[in-house]
């Protein structure tokens, strides 16, 4: 069993974004981070590797220079190896390329489980993992949380999460494709041994030029802040003042 | 010729469930009437299902747009195989050059494939359209909704989905009635089959009937802070705790208590967020509430944008100084000190 993990390195949340000067793409100041979705996936993965035996845990990250650390995190939570395709430019790169890229990486290598996110917290486009899937002919189920292997029949049972906390389960034939729902697990915390192992480990470079370039099919034509839609009233004054306004509003609609 | 400008065509793949076409669905057809209209398009709706007749007709009378039925064995439950290899040919053949569908779970599970197998551009979770010169372009949010991205397809085809809650379900019955066409399909699966939904785990927990919901999200920062929430939550009478997804993941509270797109959807008299950042999916099921305030640290946080009354505080500090003010304000019974 090889599996293939796609994670992405995220701003963090609390960051501060604001566009660029040349109205082009995004300034961000803050921390970098794995997409939360996908340390689910990771995590699954493990988890998978402990129940059966498994012969390679592939974590793999399309991105600027900088994604390294994100990869490095992975082999801390407990991959067996780091593959970065390294981007140079730093801009809206589309669901299709990254998912061409990572195809191209992973037609070679028959990953017999592949998993993503549900969608990354930066772009959230939820597309990058159905699009792997269909380039590479495997079947796939997004939004899973819940998967079980049957080794030995080679198929995957999954239930995916619809509507109002529905699921829809399905059976599937490896290889597969998944694409992993927050809940489904508990991400673990780095063990001590792993963080040292994670420390020199090498990782696999790749430059996306040494791949297939593909070919943008939508382009970006202008970014804006949304507009303010509320009505909402900003209350102002000190800790003190904006809770004793909160109260004496809420008291005049007698809701308190 | 098929593919000029003035034939080609808007196609809107119906979703449905026990023989009725979900609310995401006819939003997306609200959409696609804009999309025409800007256009000068005419849109087409294809359901696939296991037997749909019926339902073709009813689609065709109440929307009066064409309708093709596309029925097949194994089309009881949405699939994505058995529904990409459904839609393939009858698509191909229509050569719509906008292909439309709610940005719901199958939405997000098909569009993407669709896209790729149809050589088309994706776009996913539109919220608006726009027009520059000639070109139509599509919003979504990014970066939890702080910015707003427009795009353009550079292909002759895309695929979109349709954010819920952006577009008004259709309203009034149309003079005339589509035309309806129904294929019969035998497409085999072999990789992938659905085999049943199952009913959501009921949680015994009553968001629905509270007047006031105090949330909590990530933005608690951890599990001791819980309490705080409660305490506010019970100066309200009739009030209930909820939560943001990212709160219950983190193991905080139970999932019985999610409010959004994957948990419950909720219309109280009061909601009250508490570090959450306002994604889409969680907005989506609390928009119906007559009255929220929001407190966060981060002045862009989009759930403002949905607020009636926006706090800028540390929740860790400004929860406990409106407890202590409360009992200042209003308590006729003085805690013993
Ligand atoms: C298919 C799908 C379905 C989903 N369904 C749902 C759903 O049903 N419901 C749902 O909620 N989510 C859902 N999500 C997840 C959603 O995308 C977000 O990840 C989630 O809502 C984020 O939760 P949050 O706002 O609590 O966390 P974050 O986005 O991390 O935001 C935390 C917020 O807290 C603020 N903050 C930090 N510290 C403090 C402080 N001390 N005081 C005050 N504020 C502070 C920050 O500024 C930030 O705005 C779904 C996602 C997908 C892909
Ligand atoms: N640059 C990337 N590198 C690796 N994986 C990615 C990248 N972008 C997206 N993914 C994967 O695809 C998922 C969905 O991303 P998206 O389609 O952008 O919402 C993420 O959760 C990742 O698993």
């Amino acid at each position: 069993m090889r599996i293939l993990v796609c994670i992405k390195q995220v701003p963090d949340s609390e960051g501060f974004i604001t566009i660029n000067e040349s109205n082009g793409w995004i300034d961000f100041e803050g921390s970098y981070r794995m997409n939360r979705f996908d340390e689910f996936a990771l995590e699954e993965a493990l988890r998978i590797g402990e129940k059966m035996p498994v012969d390679s845990i592939d974590a793999l990250s399309v991105g600027l220079p900088r994604a390294e650390s994100t990869i490095r995190k992975a082999l801390e939570m407990g991959a067996s190896r780091g593959i970065h395709i390294i981007t140079e430019e730093s801009s809206d790169m589309s669901a299709f390329e990254t998912a061409s890229l990572i195809a191209s990486f992973a037609r070679e290598e028959r990953y017999d489980l592949i998993l993503a996110g549900v969608m990354a917290e930066d772009d959230m486009q939820s597309q990058v993992g159905p699009m792997i899937a269909e380039m590479l002919g495997y079947p796939s189920a997004s939004s899973v949380i819940y998967e079980e292997i049957d080794p030995e029949r080679r198929t995957l049972f999954a239930e995916r999460e619809i509507e109002a906390g529905k699921r829809e389960c399905l059976e599937m034939k490896l290889p597969v494709l998944l694409t992993i729902q927050s809940g489904i697990n508990r991400p673990r915390y780095p063990a001590l041994s792993n963080v040292l192992r994670a420390r020199n480990q090498e990782i696999t470079t790749i430059p996306s030029q040494s791949l297939q370039k593909p070919v943008k099919r939508e382009r970006m034509v202008a970014l804006r802040y949304p507009e303010a839609l509320s009505k909402g009233i900003v209350l102002e004054g000190n800790e003190g003042e904006k809770a004793g306004s909160l109260l004496q509003i809420l008291h005049e609609k007698s809701i308190i | 010729m098929k593919g000029t400008m003035e034939t080609r065509q808007i196609a809107v793949i119906a979703e449905h469930r026990n023989g009725v076409l979900t609310p995401g669905t006819l939003e997306t057809l609200s959409f696609a009437r804009e999309l025409e209209s800007l256009l000068n398009l005419k849109t087409n709706i294809v359901i696939a299902g296991k037997s749909i007749e019926g339902l073709t007709y009813d689609i065709a009378g109440m929307t009066g747009m064409d309708v093709i039925g596309i029925e097949g064995e194994n089309l009881d439950l949405y699939n994505c195989e058995s529904y990409l290899a459904a839609l393939e040919k009858p698509l191909e053949e229509l050569d719509p050059a906008y292909i439309c569908t709610p940005h719901s779970a199958m939405g997000y599970d098909l569009a993407p494939r669709l896209a790729v197998r149809l050589k088309a551009s994706c776009i996913t979770a539109v919220e608006k359209i726009g027009k520059k010169g000639k070109s139509v372009l599509f919003s979504r949010s990014q970066w939890n909704g702080k910015i707003i991205l427009e795009k353009e397809p550079v292909v002759k085809r895309a695929v979109l989905t349709v954010l819920s809650g952006s577009w008004p379900e259709p309203d009034g019955r149309p003079e005339k009635t589509g035309e309806v066409t129904i294929i019969t399909i035998a497409a085999e699966t072999k990789n992938s089959r659905t085999i049943e939904i199952r009913e959501a785990v009921r949680t015994g927990f009553d968001l629905a009937k509270a007047e006031v919901i105090v949330s909590a999200g990530k933005g608690l920062g951890k599990e001791e802070n819980l309490p705080l929430i409660y305490k506010l939550s019970e100066l309200f009478p009739k009030s209930a705790v909820g939560a943001s997804r990212a709160a219950c993941d983190a193991g905080w509270l139970d999932y019985g208590h999610q409010i959004g797109i994957t948990g419950k959807t909720v219309s109280p008299k009061l909601y009250v967020a508490c570090g959450i950042s306002g994604s889409t999916q969680h907005i989506a099921g609390m928009k119906g509430s007559q009255m929220v305030v929001a407190i966060n640290t981060d002045p862009a946080a989009a759930i403002f944008s949905v607020a009636d009354y926006c706090i800028v505080e540390d929740l860790a500090t400004f929860i406990p100084c409106v407890i202590e003010k409360y009992h200042k304000l209003f308590s006729s019974h003085k805690e013993s000190e």
